[in-house]
């Protein structure tokens, strides 16, 4: 699974490399950015996790997204993992839609965001953090989670903002079993800025207009009826994006778990391509 | 009185206010800076000179060139969502800006 993620990457990069992205340097916070309406992008987004205890695993998202309209994104994700001294495999797949809520640009700009997920209990993508998700999720054997069927409905108000090139962005989430409450609630903040605002007059790979920084927090906020930061497990992620002038972005994010229900870290690495699908 | 003072207060807040003139006009660096934003953003729908597409329309037409600097900054920030075209509030306002000098260029 690992040596087909790192393969997959390799791939990615060689297509796009054919073919100037801005993308988000977020990986689990959403901003009102939607994608291009007839603008198609094609992401594998690696996620590495060191629990407390178990085995390392890798997980990894392919991510299909396309503007269906200005104002709508719709994307697919299949997830996988592979687990150290455990197996690998398929785990789910969730369909995913932004909707823009308002048609123009305001300082406080919300987007609704719903998704359906069929997924195993092996999934350990950590997309996102709700509930009392934690640490112990993934000592779990594989060969138990992955029997346990998981259909979800995800919904998020994403709220975001840009000044003077800074993006300041804010999810409030809350999902549940399709067919067991509770609602499990959850929480993403992030902040990104270029580190040059202008562009140069010639073309460049690695100058700064290409870079951006950001900062992520999320973590979990309880569920229905005991909504609580205790024993809920919080990351701080920093993370880089560089945009090259082909239409890949290349993006690496270090997260560090802050309380004592987090795992030890994440890293997430993305490779995403954008191009048109429909002239 | 004061419900409606707030609502004022509140809708006032959360409209944004432009910069009116282009900070980058006659500088012909910001033109080649704007011209690559342009084929990086734009050329994909507008085609790269400008004519057009069955997607996009020409932007060498009097209804682009008889638009104040501030006007086209506006219709770059927000686009025609439901028209098709995409809000580009994901780039700097200075970006944007070279983006308008370029197409004052044309």
């Amino acid at each position: 699974m690992l040596r087909l993620s790192l393969i997959s990457n390799v791939l990615l990069a060689l297509i796009a490399s054919l073919a100037s992205a801005q993308e988000s340097p977020y990986f689990v916070t959403y901003n009102h950015h939607m994608e291009e309406p007839g603008n198609f992008e094609v992401a594998i987004n690696p996620v590495f996790g060191v629990p407390k205890q178990g085995n390392r695993a890798v997980a990894s998202y392919l991510e299909l997204e396309y503007g269906a309209t200005g104002w709508w994104t719709t994307a697919l994700y299949l997830d996988g993992q592979s687990t150290s001294r455990e197996s690998s495999g398929f785990t789910g797949y969730r369909l995913e839609n932004r909707f823009r809520l308002l048609m123009k640009e305001h300082r406080i700009n919300p987007v609704l965001y719903v998704e359906f997920a069929d997924v195993n209990g092996a999934d350990k993508i950590s997309k996102e953090i709700v509930g009392f998700d934690g640490w112990r999720d993934f000592i779990e054997p594989v060969a138990e989670s992955r029997h346990e069927k998981k259909r979800e409905i995800e919904t998020k108000l994403i709220l975001s903002n840009n000044t003077r090139g800074w993006n300041f962005a804010g999810n409030l989430i809350a999902e549940r079993h399709l067919n067991a409450p509770p609602w499990e609630f959850g929480y993403a903040l992030a902040t990104s800025r270029p580190l040059a605002l202008a562009a140069t007059a010639g073309e460049c790979r690695f100058c700064r207009e290409n870079i951006t920084l950001g900062l992520e927090l999320y973590g979990g906020l309880g569920e229905e009826g005991h909504v609580t930061l205790h024993e809920t497990s919080h990351y701080i992620a920093p993370t880089i994006a560089l945009g090259l002038p082909s239409g890949t972005t290349l993006r690496v994010s270090p997260g560090w778990g802050l309380t004592g229900n987090s795992n030890r870290a994440f890293v997430r690495i993305g490779v995403s391509y954008e191009g048109r699908l429909f002239r | 009185m004061k419900r409606a003072a707030l609502l004022l207060l509140i809708l006032a807040s959360t409209c944004r206010t432009a910069q009116q003139s282009n900070p980058y006009t006659g500088q012909t660096e910001a033109v080649m800076a704007g011209a690559k934003l342009y084929r990086a953003h734009c050329a994909s729908c507008h085609g790269a000179a400008a004519e057009g597409h069955e997607t996009a329309p020409s932007l060498k037409t009097p209804r682009v060139h008889d638009r104040s600097d501030a006007a086209l900054f506006s219709f770059l920030t927000n686009g025609d969502l439901k028209g098709g075209m995409p809000s580009w509030s994901r780039l700097p306002d200075e970006r944007r800006w070279q983006i308008v000098a370029y197409l004052r260029s044309l």
